[in-house]
C-alpha cells in the first residue's frame, strides 16, 4: 500500500502533520524508532524518568561522537557511549514533547530578521528568515488552542502582536515566590510578567486539567495536561482510522530515484529486519542531530554527499538555546510565619519571566544588540538532584554524619530559587552534524558526529541577562546566588542543521519547508530554524508544523490525477 | 605509612569512571550495557533478604559483603539523626542495582567490586590484617584516607549516590523501606507513583524492544 505521507518521527514537529492530514482523510503512517508509551506507562518515578535510560536509547547502542574545544582549544572528540553525555531526548511516540517543561513563548517579529534588524556578526552566519512573524502567527494561536496553553497576556516592551486577546486557558496555580519575582523585579524597575506554558489548566476532550503534580519536566504526564505531541495531537488523529503508528521502526535510508524524488522509506523494524515503505511524500521529523543524520546517510546517485544535500548545507548551522542558569536560597529562618507555612509549599510552578532584555540597547554592546528571556523559577521536586548538591562541601565530598546533616539542612531549612537564561545560540561554522568515520550503532550505521562550537557573542549576551537576574534574586532576599553562562548547549534544545531559506545555495529547505533539491520531501522539526530566538523552541515547531501542514495538504491536491 | 598511600594515589581510574558528574546529574546511566536476561526475576530477593545477602551471594563472597556493609555504614550511619544505611536496606537495593542488567553492565559492576578488594589490600597493606578485622575506628582510618584519594574519591561518590537512591527513590526499588528518607527529609512525593506494571524495568523491556 502507498500512503498519502509517511513520516518518520512523532514529536512535536510531527505532531501536527499527523493531525491535520489524519484529519483531511489522508493516508497517514508514523515510523517511530522508540516504543509506544501511553499515558499509564507514566508515573512520577526518579528511577525510570531520570536515573537510568527508560525512555532513551542505551548508549551502548546507540551514541553520537561529540567534538568540543578543550582548555587549550584544540578540538577532540568523543563518543558519548564513553563520557555518558547523552544527546538523546525522548525516544519513544510523542518523543520529547513528552518530556518538556513546556514554557511556551512566541517568538518577536525581530527574531524573523536579525539579520536585517542587527546586521552581520562577525563569526556568525546571520541570515533573515523567509518567512515573517505575521506569516506564523495564525498557527502560534492554533497551537494555543489546539495543544492547549494556559497563561496570561500582560503588556510589556516586546510584546508580540496577537489575533486574540488572551491565551484559551488561565493560568496554572503558582506557588507564592511568584508574586515575589514580580516585587522583586519592580524594585529595579523590571517588568516580571507571567509566562505561558503548553499544559491545559481546564479539562479538555478526554485530556484532564493540570493536577499540578510538581513532576513535570523530564517526566511524562499522567493526566494528559502537558500538550505531548502523543497526547494532544496523534491520540486524536488515531480517531480518524486514517492514522498508522509503527513504533520501534528506526528509519536508516531514504531512498531515492534519479529525478530526486524519495520512493522508498527503509527502516528496522523490532525485529532488526529492513523493512521498506513508500509514500507519495515522505516527512522527516526526527530532531535536529537525527534528521541531518538521516539525510547524510541517504547517498544516492544523484546526492553523492547525502539527500538533499548537493549544496552541501544539511547538518550545517546547527544550534541550541544559548545562555545558562542561576541560582540562591532562601532560608526558611528569615521568614516569619504564617508566611513560612505558605512558603514551605511543594508546588514548583513559578511562570514568571523578564523580557525587558529581549533587545539590549547598551554601551557595551555598541548600541542595539539581540538579548534573551529570564524565567524564574524553584528548583525541581525530584530529590536525588538535590542529594547531589547536598552531598559535596566545595570539592570535597561529604559522608557519615556530615552527609546526614548536609542532607537534613538542605531537604528542611531552605529552598533554593532558580533562573534560567535563553539567548540566541548565533550559528556558526564550527557547530555541525556529519557522520563518523568510524563509530556505528547497533545496526552498523554511521552514528552522527556533532561539533559544538559556540560564538562568544552567546556568553555576553547570557552574562549580561544573569546580571540582570541576579538583581531580582537580590531583592527578594536570595541567599548563596550563583550562576553559569557557558557554552555547552542545553541538549535537549536543539534546531537548525536544514535551515530554510529562499536561496537554494546556502538552504536546505523552502520557505514551506520542503527540500529544495527533493520534489517530496519536507522537514518540520526544529531542523528548519535558520536562528532559533531566544526561548525554547517547541511553541515554534509546533506553529511551524500546522502551517506546514497546509503545504503538505496543498502538495497533495495537486498531485491527485 | 605516607610511602604506601603514595602508591595508592597512582592508582588509575579507568576512563570510563572518569566522568561521575555526568553520571550524577544527568538521565543517563554510564556505559554499555551487556544484557543478561532473567536477572532481574530476582528482585523480591534484594528488597525483604538483606540479612541473607550479607552473608554473601551470587555476586559477593561473604567477606567482600561484609566489606561493603561496613564501609556503607561509615558512609551512611547510625547516629540518631534520621535513618542508618540499614534503615534503609542500602545494601538490598545496592544488590538490586548490581544485579540490573537492563541498565548497567559488568564492567561497572566490576569497578564497585575492585573498590571492595583495595579496601582490604589497604587494610592488610596499612595495617597488617584484613579489613574485617580492624576496629571501627581503624576502618573510618582508611575510609578517610581513601576519599582523600582522586581514585577512591570516585568509587566513594559512586557508592554513596547508591547510598542516596536507596535514601530517596520509592520503595518499590528497594531501599526507603517505609518511606523512612522521604520522612526524615519532609519530601513530598511525586503522584501518580510507580506500579509493578510501569515500574523502571517494564518501561526498559519497552525501550530495548524485549516486550512490545
Amino acid at each position: 500500500m502507498e500512503y498519502d505521507v509517511c513520516i518518520v518521527g512523532s514529536g512535536a514537529g510531527a505532531g501536527p502533520i499527523i493531525f491535520e492530514l489524519s484529519k483531511a482523510g489522508y493516508k497517514v503512517l508514523v515510523l517511530e524508532k522508540g516504543p509506544w508509551l501511553k499515558t499509564e506507562d507514566f508515573s512520577k518515578d526518579e528511577m525510570t524518568a531520570t536515573r537510568r535510560d527508560a525512555y532513551t536509547p542505551r548508549l551502548a547502542d546507540e551514541c553520537h561522537v561529540i567534538e568540543k574545544k578543550d582548555d587549550g582549544g584544540r578540538w577532540s572528540k568523543e563518543s558519548t557511549a564513553e563520557s555518558g553525555k547523552s544527546l538523546w531526548n525522548g525516544n519513544c511516540v510523542g518523543g520529547s514533547s513528552n518530556f518538556m517543561s513546556a514554557y511556551f513563548h512566541r517568538l518577536k517579529p525581530k527574531d524573523f530578521k536579525l539579520f536585517t534588524e542587527y546586521g552581520e556578526i562577525e563569526g556568525a552566519n546571520m541570515v533573515d528568515w523567509p518567512i515573517s512573524y505575521d506569516e506564523l502567527e495564525p498557527f502560534y494561536t492554533k497551537v494555543e488552542e489546539v495543544i492547549g496553553v494556559s497563561g496570561k497576556v500582560v503588556p510589556h516592551k516586546h510584546l508580540e502582536p496577537r489575533s486574540t486577546p488572551d491565551f484559551p486557558y488561565p493560568p496554572l496555580a503558582t506557588h507564592m515566590v511568584s508574586e515575589w519575582y514580580i516585587e522583586g523585579g519592580k524594585k529595579e524597575g523590571f517588568n516580571v510578567i507571567p509566562v505561558a506554558r503548553g499544559i491545559i489548566s481546564q479539562p479538555k476532550d478526554d485530556r484532564k486539567a493540570c493536577y499540578l503534580s510538581n513532576y513535570c519536566g523530564s517526566f511524562g504526564c499522567s493526566s494528559d495536561a502537558k500538550g505531548s505531541s502523543r497526547a494532544a495531537l496523534i491520540n486524536k488523529a488515531l480517531l480518524t482510522n486514517n492514522c498508522e503508528i509503527r513504533p520501534n521502526s528506526k528509519v536508516f535510508q531514504l531512498e531515492s530515484n534519479s529525478e530526486g524524488i524519495v520512493t522508498n522509506v527503509w527502516y528496522y523494524n523490532e525485529k532488526n529486519e529492513k523493512q521498506q515503505v513508500s509514500a507519495k511524500i515522505v516527512v522527516v521529523a526526527a530532531q535536529a542531530i537525527e534528521t541531518s543524520r538521516l539525510l547524510l546517510m541517504s547517498k544516492s546517485e544523484k546526492f553523492p554527499n547525502g539527500l538533499a544535500n548537493n549544496s552541501g548545507n544539511v547538518g550545517k548551522n546547527l544550534i541550541f538555546a544559548g545562555g545558562g542558569a542561576g541560582s540562591g536560597y532562601i532560608d526558611y529562618a528569615d521568614i516569619q510565619e504564617p508566611e513560612l507555612s505558605k512558603f514551605k509549599s511543594p508546588a514548583t510552578f513559578v511562570n514568571q519571566s523578564l523580557l525587558d532584555f529581549y533587545e539590549i540597547e547598551d554601551p557595551t554592546f555598541n548600541g542595539k544588540a539581540k538579548g534573551g528571556t529570564i524565567d524564574f523559577l524553584i528548583e525541581h521536586s525530584a530529590p536525588m538532584p538535590k542529594a547531589r548538591t547536598a552531598k559535596m562541601d566545595g570539592e570535597r565530598i561529604l559522608y557519615g554524619s556530615e552527609l546526614k546533616t548536609s542532607l537534613h539542612n538542605y531537604f528542611t531549612k531552605q529552598k533554593k530559587l532558580r533562573f534560567e537564561i535563553f539567548c540566541d545560540w548565533l550559528p556558526n561554522d564550527d557547530c555541525h552534524v556529519t557522520l563518523d568515520d568510524q563509530v556505528k550503532d547497533k545496526w552498523g550505521d554511521p552514528v552522527g558526529k556533532i561539533k559544538l562550537g559556540f560564538h562568544d557573542q552567546n556568553i555576553k549576551v547570557g552574562n549580561y541577562l544573569a546580571n540582570k537576574a541576579i538583581k531580582v534574586m537580590q531583592n527578594i532576599g536570595a541567599k548563596k546566588i550563583t550562576y553559569s553562562i557557558t557554552g555547552n548547549p542545553p541538549t535537549n534544545l536543539m534546531a537548525g542543521g536544514c535551515r530554510f531559506g529562499n536561496d537554494p545555495a546556502i538552504s536546505v529547505l523552502d520557505k514551506n519547508c520542503k527540500a529544495h533539491e527533493v520534489a517530496n520531501l519536507y522537514i518540520t522539526d526544529g531542523s528548519f530554524m535558520p536562528t532559533g530566538g531566544s526561548v525554547p523552541h517547541t511553541f515554534t515547531i509546533y506553529a511551524n508544523s500546522f502551517r506546514v501542514a497546509e503545504k503538505i495538504m496543498a502538495h497533495l491536491q495537486n498531485m491527485q490525477p | 605509612m605516607k610511602e604506601e598511600i603514595n602508591r595508592i594515589k597512582k592508582k588509575q581510574i579507568p576512563d570510563l569512571y572518569q566522568n561521575l558528574t555526568t553520571w550524577e546529574t544527568n538521565r543517563r546511566t554510564f556505559l554499555r550495557g551487556a544484557l543478561l536476561t532473567g536477572a532481574l526475576t530476582q528482585i523480591s530477593l534484594f528488597t525483604s533478604c538483606s540479612a541473607e545477602l550479607e552473608k554473601g551471594n551470587d555476586l559477593l563472597t561473604s567477606e567482600q559483603a561484609t566489606i561493603l556493609t561496613n564501609v556503607i555504614d561509615v558512609f551512611f550511619p547510625d547516629d540518631g539523626n534520621g535513618p542508618s544505611a540499614k534503615d534503609i536496606n542500602a545494601f538490598g537495593y545496592i544488590m538490586w542495582v548490581l544485579h540490573d542488567s537492563l541498565g548497567r553492565s559488568t564492567e561497572e559492576n566490576d569497578y564497585i567490586l575492585e573498590g571492595i578488594q583495595w579496601a582490604d589490600d589497604t587494610a592488610q597493606e596499612l595495617y597488617f590484617k584484613p579489613f574485617v578485622e580492624l576496629t571501627d575506628e581503624e576502618k573510618k582510618a582508611l575510609i578517610g584516607i581513601f576519599t582523600d584519594l582522586d581514585w577512591g574519591k570516585n568509587w566513594s561518590s559512586m557508592i554513596i549516590f547508591l547510598i542516596l537512591e536507596a535514601l530517596l527513590l520509592d520503595p518499590l526499588y528497594g531501599g526507603n523501606i517505609n518511606e523512612v528518607g522521604w520522612t526524615w527529609l519532609n519530601h513530598t512525593p511525586g503522584y501518580p507513583r510507580p506500579t509493578e506494571e510501569n515500574r523502571y524495568e517494564r518501561i526498559m523491556e519497552k525501550q530495548l524492544k524485549l516486550k512490545a
